[in-house]
């Protein structure tokens, strides 16, 4: 990969001392203007990666190109390059949103007029205009977030990393940062790291998709590519009277083989018929159901068809990262 | 030097904005002003005492210490500062922007320079009130030099300490070490007046030498002046690799 725009890593490990192996031995080459999401669950491993890839974290061994510039040995040229907003903003709170990108575009030795300059413009693209010179105290978490954001693009970067960056959003605030990043990989031709938790989040924004799970990456292609390989639809069915429960799964096993599904639900994945011959097995059996629902393939699936596990409270809490 | 002197300006700037914006930054000259106004007064008929020769008297003798303890403790403070950034997260904030990580050290560096010249010049104000002596060969630069190698030393002991352990916890470890440097030394009488393990410790303590230093520049007699400053630029190259290995570690852990 050459010098522009890209990110190539190569058997990452980070061990903690006397703690786990949060990232282990991972691989992934991420294209000059592509959007990638990282997606995994707490502690998976997906922000220790991106503090390694930032140079904010040596790793352990293994090797990872941003840019074409080793985050080891080219440290100083990595951070001219990239820009990021990490999982808690970090914003001093004494300092107006005005003064932080005064101080970032500093730190990036903008001259004092441009700094002025993209400072307004930015202010202006994330919304903040009218609270820039408040103090960020007084900032709700959708501001930090835009803030951060517009932090971490006062250099024009060419790599944007985004840890978990709506997490605790307000839908209206997360719709707004979807459509600014992906903007800013469409228009502006920025490569995009984005981590989350999030499936609707990668299946939206993302070009390819990585899932990783105890520092591993599972599975690894386009949204679509990675539930076309799953392929089959599931039907979720939940009995009227839970006393039915055992045979409504009985029913429904015919179809297929059964996965985890909500309390109280019967959930399969249908190897063979349709949901007209599930409605039609239940009638045969006069067996009643408050609710039935097929689902397509989604992210969800592909991580539970790749771990066993649902993404949803399959973070580890214990191995929290960095 | 590739970004070393803008990360410097910025995180400077930064701090010296903060300082400015905070009444609290002028807390180091609180104790100082304190030990002096209280001790100068308490004391003065120490400047009686047969053995006691330091010329411009008693107020004048207090006031040299009680300048070095305010520019030694704005060090101390701006390590706390350094500490509550690594706490808070802002730290990452300078790590991740700073083409040249050094210059962060020197930055905050600058900005405590910037705030014991304020401090410092607050003590002189109030020493000048009650009474210090401004005639005489009163050298100036002499003792400006003293107390900003004494400040910067402060410093970046303290920017060491807090890059090390990143937490406001750092705080006594910073303070005490400095206190004690501070203490140990001719604060009340001149080292002949003292007695026993004080004296002992006194002697061997290098404060001393740069306190002796600037109390001979303020009575216009230097003394000691070469060997101060030879101790204070060597405390400021010690500390500063201090400081870049506190860095180091900080890189190295992710902070």
């Amino acid at each position: 990969m050459g010098r522009r725009g890209g990110i190539e890593v190569e058997n990452l490990v980070r061990v903690f001392r006397k703690g786990p192996r949060a990232v282990d031995g991972i691989s992934l080459a991420v294209e000059p203007g592509e959007i990638y999401g990282f997606l995994g669950p707490n502690g998976a491993g997906k922000s220790t990666t991106v503090l390694m890839l930032t140079t904010l974290l040596p790793p352990t061994s293994g090797t990872a190109r941003v840019a074409g510039y080793d985050v080891v040995k080219e440290g100083p040229q990595v951070r001219a390059t990239i820009g990021a907003a990490l999982q808690e903003a970090a914003l001093d709170q004494f300092l107006t949103g005005r003064d932080h990108l005064h101080l970032q575009g500093a730190l990036h030795g903008l001259p004092r007029l441009e700094r002025r300059k993209r400072g307004e413009e930015l202010l202006q693209r994330v919304g903040l205009s009218e609270a820039a010179d408040r103090k960020v105290r007084g900032y709700s978490g959708g501001m930090k977030r835009r803030l951060d954001l517009a932090l971490a693009l006062v250099h024009r970067p060419s790599i944007l990393f985004l840890d978990e960056p709506t997490t605790g959003l307000d839908p209206q605030s997360r719709s707004a940062l979807w459509a600014e990043v992906s903007r800013l990989a469409r228009e502006d031709g920025v490569t995009v790291f984005l981590t989350t938790q999030y499936l609707e989040e990668a299946d939206v924004l993302a070009d390819r998709v990585g899932i990783i799970d105890h520092g591993h990456i599972v599975a690894e292609d386009t949204p679509e590519a990675l539930k076309a390989e799953i392929g089959r639809p599931s039907v979720e069915a939940t009995p009227m009277d839970p006393k039915e429960r055992d045979a409504v799964a009985r029913a429904l096993g015919r179809f297929g083989e059964e996965i985890p599904a909500q309390p109280g639900a019967v959930s399969v994945r249908l190897d063979r018929g349709d949901l007209a011959d599930v409605v039609r097995a239940l009638d045969a059996e006069d067996l009643k159901v408050s609710n039935l629902r097929l689902d397509e393939p989604s992210l969800n699936d592909v991580f539970l068809e790749k771990t066993g596990r649902s993404l949803e409270g399959a973070g580890d809490p214990e191995a929290e990262e960095a | 030097m590739g970004g070393f002197f803008w990360v410097a300006g910025a995180v400077a700037g930064r701090q010296i904005y903060k300082y400015f914006a905070n009444p609290a930054f002028l807390a180091p000259a609180l104790f100082p002003l304190f030990f002096f106004v209280a001790f100068a007064g308490g004391l003065t008929r120490v400047g009686d005492v047969p053995g006691f020769d330091y010329a411009p008297g008693y107020i004048a003798f207090q006031y040299v210490w009680a300048l070095l303890q305010a520019v030694a403790m704005g060090g101390a403070f701006t390590g706390f500062s350094i500490a509550g950034d690594f706490e808070n997260g802002f730290a990452r904030r300078l790590l991740l922007a700073a083409k040249n990580r050094s210059g962060i050290i020197l930055g905050y560096t600058i900005a405590s320079l910037v705030r014991v010249t304020v401090t410092g010049a607050l003590v002189t104000v109030i020493a000048l009130v009650v009474g210090i002596p401004i005639s005489g060969g009163f050298d100036l630069f002499g003792l400006i030099g003293l107390a900003a190698l004494v400040n910067v030393a402060a410093t970046l002991f303290g920017a060491g300490v807090a890059m090390l352990l990143r937490t406001q916890q750092a705080g006594p470890v910073i303070r005490t070490p400095i206190f004690m440097v501070l203490f140990l030394a001719p604060v009340f009488v001149p080292l002949n007046l003292l007695q026993g393990w004080l004296q002992t410790i006194a002697r061997l303590n290098p404060f001393t030498t740069v306190l002796d230093a600037a109390r001979g520049f303020l009575a216009g007699e230097p003394t000691s002046a070469l060997p101060a400053y030879g101790i204070g630029f060597a405390l400021v190259l010690v500390f500063a690799l201090w400081a870049l290995y506190g860095l180091r570690r900080a890189e190295r852990v992710g902070s």
